[in-house]
Parts: C-alpha cells; structure tokens; sequence
C-alpha cells in the first residue's frame, strides 16, 4: 500500500515537473541557436528547415510567423546597453551602425508581438522614411514625447521590446555571436 | 528510523520523479507542433480558402494576424492542398521593390524563402509538389532542356505561402499590394500526375 501511494506520488511529480518545464521552456524563448549581438537577440534557425525541437514548439504556440533565411531577420530587444530592460516611462535613444542589408525597419511591440496603441498610428520606421547621416547608421529615438529627427512614439505606457529587421541580409545564420558593435546600441535617456 | 534514513528511502522515488519529467518533457516539447490548437496554418484556414491567394488584413492594434508581424508590410497569403494537385505561384517582379515570399508547412516548417532579387530575370515561377507528383512531372520532362520553372517537394501536403510586400512609405500601401496582386497562386491542372 506505502508503494503505491509514493508510486502515485512520484508520477504525479514527474508528470507535474515535466509540463512546469515545458511551459517554461516555450514561455522563455526559441530555443537554442540564438544569436546575439550586444542586447539584440535573432533566431534565425527559426525559419529553416533546421529549427530546433524548442524553436518549433514556440512558434507552434503563438502562431507566429518567422522570417524564412532568405528574407530576412528579427533581432528583438527587451533590454538596454546596461542589460536593464525597457521601461515604458522612459526615453531611448537607438544609434549606431547596422550590418549590411537591403533595408531595415525599426517597430515597437509588446514583448508577445502585438502592436502599441499610439495616437499618430506609427508603429515602425523603415529605412527609407528618416534621414540618415550616414548610410550605413541609424539614429532614433523612442520617447511619448514628440522629439526632432527620428522619432518613435511609445504611446501607452505598456511594457515593451524593440524589433529590428534586416531584409535581404548577407549576416551569416550560422554565427552565433555578431559584434556588438555593428549593431545600434540602446541608450536610456530620461525617465518620468 | 531517523529522519535522514527516511530521505534517503525516498531518493529513488525522487529519482523516478526526474526521469518521468524528461520524458514528459521531451514528449510534450515534441508533440506541440502537431498538438498546439491555434497555431498560424489554423489561423491561416479560418480566414482562406486553399489554392487562391488573399490579401490579409492590415496590422492594427489588437487585431494583428499574427505576432511579431512587421506593420511596415503588406502580406498576402495562400494556401496549398497538394492533394488537389500541384501548386503554381507566378509572377513578375517589374522595379527594384522589396517582395518576400516564404513557404510554409502544415507543421511550422519553412521549407523555402526567397526575395524578388532571386527571382531569375523578374520572373517567379513556381511549383509546389509532393515527392510523387514530382516523379509524375519528371517523366513527361524533355530530355534536352531544364524545365523553366521551380520546383519544390513539401515536407506536408498541405501548408501555405505568405507573400510580403514593403510599403517603404506609409503612402506607399497601395502600391505595395498591388505588386502583390500581379502574383498568382492556383492549383495547376496542366501538369500530369
């Protein structure tokens, strides 16, 4: 009888722990083969035949849609340079030079993928619509407050991450790390 | 018995705890893709019909078609039942405007993308084939020249095709979905098998 209560008791606790981490592991991430380059996150294996167990599940979950490899990439953003991550109260300032593409846009999103109420309906910014100093760098600033040059209205104080895609890219897939430096750096301006 | 005997009388229901875990875990990491209820092709088939293309609606707060979309895009989709026959996408690519196009299976898998740019002369054209239509295809192939248009076996038969198209401009929209228009996607009865 002691057996098969710590018979029940233990497979319940599997059963439990296995889903607990299950859940966590498709909460948190693709999966491995992500690529970094300073706070800039890709999992460009997500849209290829060579996607990891973890990476299909994720996508499987919420539907998403990945960049195939020869589309493009998404880095996405959900902390600044100092590795804090991004508060909705504050001003950002995005600058730097950006690795070689056909074009670029720049979106904000809330850490699911949804788009940002904002009153001016502006979501992103595409290569095309800011002037650049130079053509290979970009210089943008994230703020609720209208701002001269570059400006990307946060809208709603709702938590957020910052999208960068790179399409028709020659960045290699099979790296693992990218150099921070040839990705903009994600600055903390002020704060309310 | 004394406290610690007792831990230690537990340790191999512990142990069996852990190795069940894994393979729960592993089982259901595994099964997601074939099990998750909403993933994007269900999405995809309430909003289409199979072997026709349609225009998918604009991002807009709320209502996003997917997540992680990029709202500078205008998106078309088609879905393919290769049962029905093999799948033709054709289309032409007139200027130097970015279009992308990647290929889809019922179980998340992309099996090709590609840019206007790769398109050999602004010309797409291609096929979407199960390996045995392909053998079909191929026997009716003259032997001297290459077939002209692309073909690709699916890992799945059925799936589909999202064709994005860049609004560089938010003026840019309307343009953007027509270039998407000028492609088409349609079950092709031409091909033999």
């Amino acid at each position: 009888m002691e057996n098969f209560l710590k018979t029940l008791v233990t497979a319940a606790l599997g059963i439990g722990l296995g889903l607990f981490s299950t859940w966590l592991a498709v909460e948190r991430g693709y999966g491995f083969g992500a690529v970094t380059a300073g706070p800039w996150m890709a999992w460009p294996k997500s849209g290829s035949n060579e996607a990891d167990p973890y990476a299909k599940a994720v996508v499987a979950r919420s539907a998403e849609i990945p960049l195939g490899l020869a589309e493009g990439l998404m880095f996405i953003a959900r902390q600044d340079d100092t590795g804090a991550f991004l508060d909705p109260k504050c001003d950002y300032r995005i600058s730097g030079p950006l690795p070689p593409a056909r074009t670029w846009t720049l979106t904000l999103m809330t850490p699911r993928g949804a788009l940002i109420e904002n009153r001016l309906g502006r979501y992103g910014v595409t290569a095309s619509e800011i002037v650049r100093e130079r053509r290979d760098a970009i210089d943008i600033v994230v703020s609720r407050y209208a701002s001269p040059g570059a400006w990307l209205p946060l809208g709603e104080a709702v938590p957020f991450v910052l999208t960068l895609r790179l399409y028709d890219t020659i960045v290699r897939a099979s790296a693992t790390a990218i150099d921070a430096r040839s990705m903009p750096s994600i600055k903390r301006g002020t704060c309310e | 018995m004394k406290w610690w005997d007792r831990i230690i009388g537990w340790l191999p229901w512990f142990a069996g705890a852990f190795i069940i875990a894994g393979i729960v875990h592993i089982c259901a990491i595994l099964s997601m893709p074939r099990l998750a209820p909403l993933d994007s092709y269900t999405r995809m088939e309430t909003m289409t019909l199979a072997g026709r293309i349609v225009p998918l609606p604009p991002l807009t707060p709320g209502k996003e078609f997917a997540p992680f979309e990029d709202p500078a895009m205008v998106a078309s989709v088609c879905r393919y039942d290769l049962d029905r026959g093999p799948l033709r996408v054709r289309g032409n690519f007139a200027a130097d405007n970015l279009v992308l196009l990647s290929f889809h299976s019922r179980y998340g898998d992309v099996f090709y993308s590609m840019t206007d740019r790769s398109a050999t002369r602004g010309v797409l054209d291609i096929l979407l084939v199960t390996p045995a239509q392909l053998t079909a295809i191929e026997a009716y192939d003259s032997e001297d020249e290459l077939p002209s248009e692309l073909r690709l076996t699916t890992p799945q038969t059925t799936g589909f095709v999202i064709l994005r198209s860049l609004a560089a401009q938010p003026g840019g929209r309307d343009a953007a979905r027509a270039r998407l228009q000028s492609i088409t996607c349609a079950v092709d009865q031409s091909t033999p098998g």
